[in-house]
């Protein structure tokens, strides 16, 4: 009787057991996978892909991994549907984003359904204030013009701007973050002019941006949009310097001579550092693609990588994985080891990371300068 | 000098606008289908145009495998979509979304094969010289406005003169009276689709070189070839001719007057006003109902 008890509750025990031991690891992530932004999915799953396969080699979690992908076409409203899916049926804890228009779209269903968001391709300023349950693991536009606009008025002179900004929440978040930069300096903001979302010609507003007269033009877009706007101003006979963001340097845009000799910034990674974990980052993207990575590599291997390492410590502690279990373990640990070094989260929910100033030139990018901004 | 180069330029941007919907109203108007999937043709021409070139082909070569790839594109979607869904039930709405789907079909077949990025044909021609004073115009420029004034003369020449053109606008007006002459409406249709799709070709071609590609621009084409259709007058080649060259040049002047983020506003605050004030567009024929 003790015997067939003792049995009976083995069994009982092990089959209460075993679904929480080799419980299946799923988050999500909401990319752009098709229409005109689709080249940044493709970069974005490159590093996501890559860390689930290390977690999964590693045995960091006691079951599979795996990412649920869900097309967010860039924009808010598909995102939208994509979260809400994800949130109430795949019934993940914590999800990938990006894009600034996305990002605010789907950070209140996070925060309403205690589900992580973490973006490592957006950089509107505003995603800094999105609530608790969403970080970023990238460093914010503001933090870019920050570190280029004195760059270009100082060191190169060039002190009569003109901006082209797309017209959507990311676009107005650079224009504002211009206007603050070139307050109080004896450079110019000459003139602004905003281009729709799904805009394609761009002769007219070369003609316009040619009748300013700049030194200097800011391309802030993204996708094939800002290509096509830097093909058009060059071919159009605008010869001044270009400049854009990080959201510029994707092989496509690298790959285009009219690129040539823009000035681009991004934030510093050390690709050399001999740390554990950059350096198995760096071989193996490079053996898998045969290329080197660039930010957004590196910023979704983080970003998923971040979730392997929360999940394997609430796991020891034999917490469940939810979001807000997440989230408590995220502030709870404070550092993390991630590609590029150890790294810690603002009180916002962002990580800092110094700011580079470079040059594209035959198709790479060349770094003129490192510019440490302060928390 | 702005108000002349923002001319120029809408003379350029009209010519291909012109040249992309002329392909789309000739199709509709001939045979009443809905063929969204015109913008497929226009990212397989163009997209062929730029594998073919850059293969080191030559131009001539590559503008034939273009034209190939176009009209390849077209009969076969006839062929195996649209007739077969005629034979059936061939409700306009069925029609509709199987074209949706095709071109949707398309954008992402070309995107697995070419990628999914942004690509251009890098060619001199597409650089701007300074031809007056602050007024510059890129050979492609005037490559376009001559494109549109051959082909669309010879689309003129073609539909009035021949007896294909004919039994093209006979098939329009009315297709019962077309079989009675002993015409396969079938065969005419066709031709529509192989003309209609032919015609995109070199608006396809320049747009490469000039904006650019991505398998995703078929939707931008398809928009501006329905708002020049309306615009233009339903069934009326010459109108929809006259109402691309209108939008472009409105789109480009429109800079002079409004923020630059409202030019695409301007193509389609004129689309209304033609739906509202005059519906059967700029040479359409009055129906009554």
């Amino acid at each position: 009787m003790l015997k067939s008890l003792k049995i009976t509750a083995a069994v009982a025990l092990t089959a209460l057991t075993l679904p929480a031991w080799a419980e299946d690891h799923t988050i999500g992530a909401l990319f752009p996978l098709s229409g005109p932004n689709a080249v940044y999915g493709d970069v974005f799953m490159a590093g996501s892909d890559l860390a689930v396969e290390h977690i999964n080699a590693d045995g960091m979690l006691s079951g599979p991994m795996s990412i649920a992908y869900e097309d967010s076409q860039g924009l808010p409203q598909p995102a939208v549907v994509g979260m809400t899916k994800l949130v109430n049926v795949t019934g993940v804890p914590y999800t990938l984003s990006a894009f600034t228009g996305v990002s605010k779209a789907i950070s209140t269903i996070g925060q309403r359904s205690q589900v992580v968001a973490v973006n490592g391709g957006g950089v509107g300023p505003d995603l800094a204030a999105l609530g608790e349950y969403f970080w970023n693991v990238i460093p914010l536009v503001n933090l870019e013009v920050r570190a280029v606009v004195p760059y270009l008025t100082g060191e190169m002179g060039l002190k009569k701007m003109v901006l082209v900004y797309i017209d959507d929440p990311f676009g107005q978040a650079i224009e504002s973050e211009l206007e603050t930069a070139f307050e109080g300096s004896d450079a110019e903001l000459a003139e602004v002019l905003s281009v729709p979302v799904t805009a394609q010609q761009f002769s007219g507003v070369a003609a316009k941006v040619r009748s300013a007269k700049p030194d200097v033009v800011f391309v802030a877009s993204y996708g094939a949009q800002q290509i096509q706007i830097v093909k058009q101003l060059r071919d159009n006979g605008v010869d001044a310097q270009i400049v854009s963001y990080s959201g510029y340097i994707t092989p496509d845009a690298l790959a285009l001579p009219e690129s040539d000799g823009m000035i681009v910034t991004g934030q510093a990674v050390d690709y050399a550092s001999e740390d554990p974990v950059t350096k198995r980052f760096v071989t193996d993207f490079k053996a898998r693609f045969d290329k080197d990575p660039t930010a957004y590599n590196v910023n979704y291997y983080n970003a998923t990588l971040l979730y392997g390492l929360l999940a394997a410590a609430l796991e020891k502690d034999g917490t469940e994985v939810t979001g807000e279990n997440l989230l408590a373990k995220r502030l709870e640990m404070k550092t993390f080891d991630l590609v590029g070094g150890t790294v810690s989260f603002q009180d916002n929910g962002t990580l800092l990371s110094p700011i580079e100033v470079k040059q594209i030139k035959g198709g790479a990018t060349e770094t003129l300068d490192t510019v440490e901004i302060g928390g | 000098m702005l108000a002349i180069q923002l001319a120029i330029t809408g003379l350029q941007t009209g010519a291909l606008y012109a040249l992309t919907a002329v392909g789309f109203s000739l199709i509709f108007g001939s045979t009443r289908i809905f063929h969204f999937a015109h913008g497929a043709a226009f990212v397989i021409a163009a997209y062929f145009f730029y594998a073919a070139f850059g293969a080191g082909w030559g131009v001539i070569p590559a503008i034939a495998a273009s034209a190939f790839g176009a009209v390849a594109f077209g009969l076969l979607l006839d062929r195996l979509v649209y007739v077969p869904i005629q034979r059936h039930e061939g409700s306009f709405f069925t029609v509709f979304v199987a074209s949706f789907g095709v071109g949707i079909a398309v954008q992402n077949v070309i995107g697995m094969i070419f990628g999914r990025g942004y690509v251009t044909v890098n060619t001199t021609l597409s650089r701007s010289v300074e031809v007056i004073p602050e007024v510059y115009v890129s050979p492609l420029a005037w490559i376009a406005i001559a494109c549109a004034a051959i082909f669309l003369g010879a689309l003129g020449f073609f539909l009035k003169r021949t007896h294909t053109g004919m039994a093209l606008r006979a098939l329009a007006d009315n297709p019962e009276l077309v079989r009675t002459f002993g015409l396969n409406p079938r065969t005419i249709q066709a031709a529509a689709f192989a003309i209609g799709s032919v015609i995109v070709v070199p608006a396809a071609i320049i747009t490469s070189a000039t904006t650019g590609l991505s398998p995703a621009i078929g939707h931008h084409v398809m928009l501006i070839s329905l708002a020049a259709t309306i615009v233009g007058g339903i069934g009326s080649i010459p109108g929809t001719m006259l109402a691309g060259v209108m939008l472009g040049l409105a789109e480009s002047l429109a800079l002079l007057i409004v923020d630059t983020q409202w030019t695409e506003a301007v193509t389609f605050a004129i689309l209304f006003a033609f739906i509202i004030i005059r519906p059967s567009g700029l040479l359409g024929r009055a129906t009554a109902h």
